[in-house]
């Protein structure tokens, strides 16, 4: 299945934007040209090497050539579409990834897995002067042992704005829609904290929480909805919102900011609340080179190279604003869809969910993706 | 499991040959042993542990996993693989038995339509089935004059089954109708049987063993098959290869995903069971 998932993985990638998939190829070309040089010029007698496990779409192409040129250490990819296929990944037994970006909650499911190994922060001189305070130190990681921010965002949904009049602002509205007038045409992420806990926070009830009840009547609406899905996809749903086949998708905002650089996409946070997450550089245990992994974690927190990165992935950088300013493109800077009015997080939480609520959502999962 | 051109269901051992002493097929028993009976006794094992915390397992030695099993939901899933199962088999017998006939007894060039036969193995199976995302698309020319729109339906899962598993039926009944002596079908006709009677009483019957090695092939990997309904029915139609998936990778229950497997792998065996009690009732009443 490895092989099979990270082929699929890395067409899911590729499809998803011609611009993609050309600037992947060009990444690739310019790779294996420029990457021999810095190593021979360094008389290095083996080739560094990083094996990088990713999310899909998750760094700028531009950015791979340029670290090897920087460093002479070459990049080796693989790519994952949910936190739980990373973890099963690396609980079944994978090893020699260097480096991975889980989300905040699955960083301590892997830290108390014993699946992580510390972070060297010495190696980190860059991060250390650029980093801002509040992405130190967060409840995941309180002590900043196993983890180093790289990029936060939200979770909510977005439409096809040239062909959803609606305009709709909240969770209900977009179950609503998706069960009626555009049944159909909606896909929901494949993740399992994602979709159950926009429904719970549609209800009233905490993203996290973990009361049967209160899961049993976000189960019922999904039931619901699920026979108005196109598909339940995390690599395609940018690509299907392009082409006009789905118009509305549960998702996060740098997805919907990319496909809106190509048709009239708008991206909201349901009034009633939702995710606020953040992606943490992790080195998985049995790493090879952690040396590597420390040198990109530095590599991309220079301001000049964070905005290249930012400006592909279109998610929120973890390094103080002011010296952002100047790098980053003002346009996304000062787009609330990337960098969030403080008033819109205020309202939404982080992944937190408790064992008991990771198995009450694992059996609704079960039965949502079944009916 | 038995294969194409082996067994009581294939040729007969030349009478004047060599014999071969037994202990040949020692690396091989080697080889099942250490990467196929070590495994499943280890999914045996999980199938009768417990989830604890968020992805450790404790050995419990119950019959929780099966207990859970005994659930609609699950019902619905294996009857839906079942379907699948059938369809996918009767569908490329279908398909492949009138092919398969045209390239042993007609074909001109066998070689060449054999090579177009297996040249979609070049090709990764995810390829060939992402590929499908293209042809099966509403935008596509032909779908686009039909006004059909079948991605990511029942259907569009329907025919990536019946593309991707075709050659596997083929290949068996080309063996089996290749080695027809013609001029049997010839002497039944002459003494009078209709093309049709010469046909269920003479060919099908020297074609059972590729028609048995052919469904067998489609339909046990079928009964795992989850790849087609991920990428073709937009993951959101669950099979028992699904459901097997989706307990190790996304919800990491082990032990119950390890249950499903068991009993899947259960019900495989009573299905091959009955069926090669019946082949070789067939095969020995037919002498």
């Amino acid at each position: 299945m490895n092989d099979q998932e990270r082929l699929l993985l890395e067409l899911g990638e590729r499809t998803v934007s011609r611009r993609g998939f050309v600037a992947g190829t060009t990444a690739l070309l310019a790779a294996t040209a420029l990457g021999q040089f810095p190593q021979a010029a360094f008389g290095r007698s083996e080739a560094e090497q990083l094996f990088y496990y990713n999310w899909g779409s998750y760094v700028n192409p531009k950015t791979y050539p340029a670290f090897t040129k920087a460093t002479g250490i070459s990049v080796k990819k693989d790519f994952y579409t949910s936190n739980e296929a990373l973890f099963a990944k690396l609980k079944g037994g994978a090893r020699g990834y260097d480096l991975a970006v889980p989300t905040g909650y699955m960083v301590r499911i892997l830290a108390d897995a014993k699946l992580l190994e510390p972070i060297n922060w010495s190696k980190l001189p860059t991060v250390k002067k650029t980093i801002d305070p509040k992405f130190r130190k967060l409840p995941f990681d309180p002590k900043d042992k196993y983890s180093v921010a790289k990029d936060w965002g939200t979770t909510g949904f977005m439409y096809r704005s040239d062909l959803v009049k609606e305009r709709p602002s909240t969770w209900r509205q977009f179950f609503d829609l998706a069960k009626t007038k555009y049944s159909g045409k909606v896909t929901v992420l494949d993740g399992i904290p994602e979709v159950i806990g926009s429904a719970l926070v549609m209800l009233g009830y905490s993203y996290n929480s973990d009361s049967k009840s209160e899961l049993e009547a976000a189960k019922k609406e999904l039931l619901g909805l699920k026979p108005h899905l196109l598909s339940i996809t995390a690599t395609q749903y940018k690509q299907l919102l392009i082409s006009g086949k789905a118009v509305m998708a549960l998702g996060w905002n740098g997805d919907a900011l990319a496909a809106a650089a190509k048709k009239p996409v708008n991206y909201v946070v349901g009034k009633e609340g939702g995710e606020f997450w953040v992606d943490s550089y992790v080195i998985p245990v049995g790493a090879k080179n952690t040396d590597a992994a420390h040198a990109w974690i530095d590599y991309v927190y220079d301001p000049k190279h964070n905005a290249t990165e930012t400006e592909y992935t279109y998610y929120g950088s973890p390094l103080r604003r002011s010296l952002l300013k100047g790098k980053l493109d003002p346009k996304i800077l000062g787009n609330p869809g990337v960098f969030p009015a403080l008033r819109t997080l205020s309202n939404l939480e982080p992944n937190n969910v408790t064992a008991k609520g990771t198995a009450l959502r694992s059996r609704i999962w079960t039965e949502f993706k079944n009916a | 499991m038995t294969r194409p051109g082996s067994g009581r269901w294939g040729r007969r051992a030349r009478s004047g040959g060599p014999r071969y002493p037994g202990w040949l097929a020692l690396p091989a028993l080697a080889w099942y042993a250490a990467f196929f009976l070590i495994p499943l006794g280890f999914v045996v094992a999980y199938s009768f542990a417990a989830l604890s915390g968020y992805s450790d397992i404790v050995f419990a030695w119950n019959l929780d996993n099966y207990r859970a099993l005994w659930d609609p939901l699950y019902g619905d899933v294996f009857r839906r693989t079942l379907g699948l199962s059938l369809f996918g088999t009767l569908t490329t017998l279908l398909i492949g038995f009138p092919f398969a006939y045209w390239i042993a007894r007609y074909a001109r060039r066998k070689t060449l339509v054999l090579l177009f036969v297996v040249i979609p193995f070049w090709t990764s199976f995810l390829i060939r089935t992402y590929a499908w995302l293209i042809i099966l698309d509403p935008q596509f020319p032909l779908f686009r004059v039909v006004h059909v729109d079948l991605l990511f339906s029942r259907p569009a899962v329907y025919i990536g089954v019946a593309y991707n598993y075709l050659p596997l039926m083929v290949l068996p009944l080309y063996a089996a109708l290749e080695r027809i002596d013609w001029s049997l079908v010839e002497a039944a006709q002459d003494l009078g049987d209709t093309p049709l009677r010469s046909f269920r009483r003479v060919t099908f019957p020297l074609a059972l063993p590729g028609v048995i090695a052919g469904s067998l092939l489609v339909f046990i990997p079928l009964t795992g098959e989850y790849l087609i309904p991920a990428i073709l029915g937009g993951n959101k139609t669950s099979y028992a290869g699904s459901l097997i998936a989706q307990q190790f990778t996304e919800v990491h229950d082990w032990p119950f995903g390890s249950a499903i497997a068991v009993v899947v792998i259960a019900a495989m065996t009573i299905v091959l069971l009955v069926f090669s009690t019946w082949a070789n009732r067939e095969a020995s009443s037919r002498g």
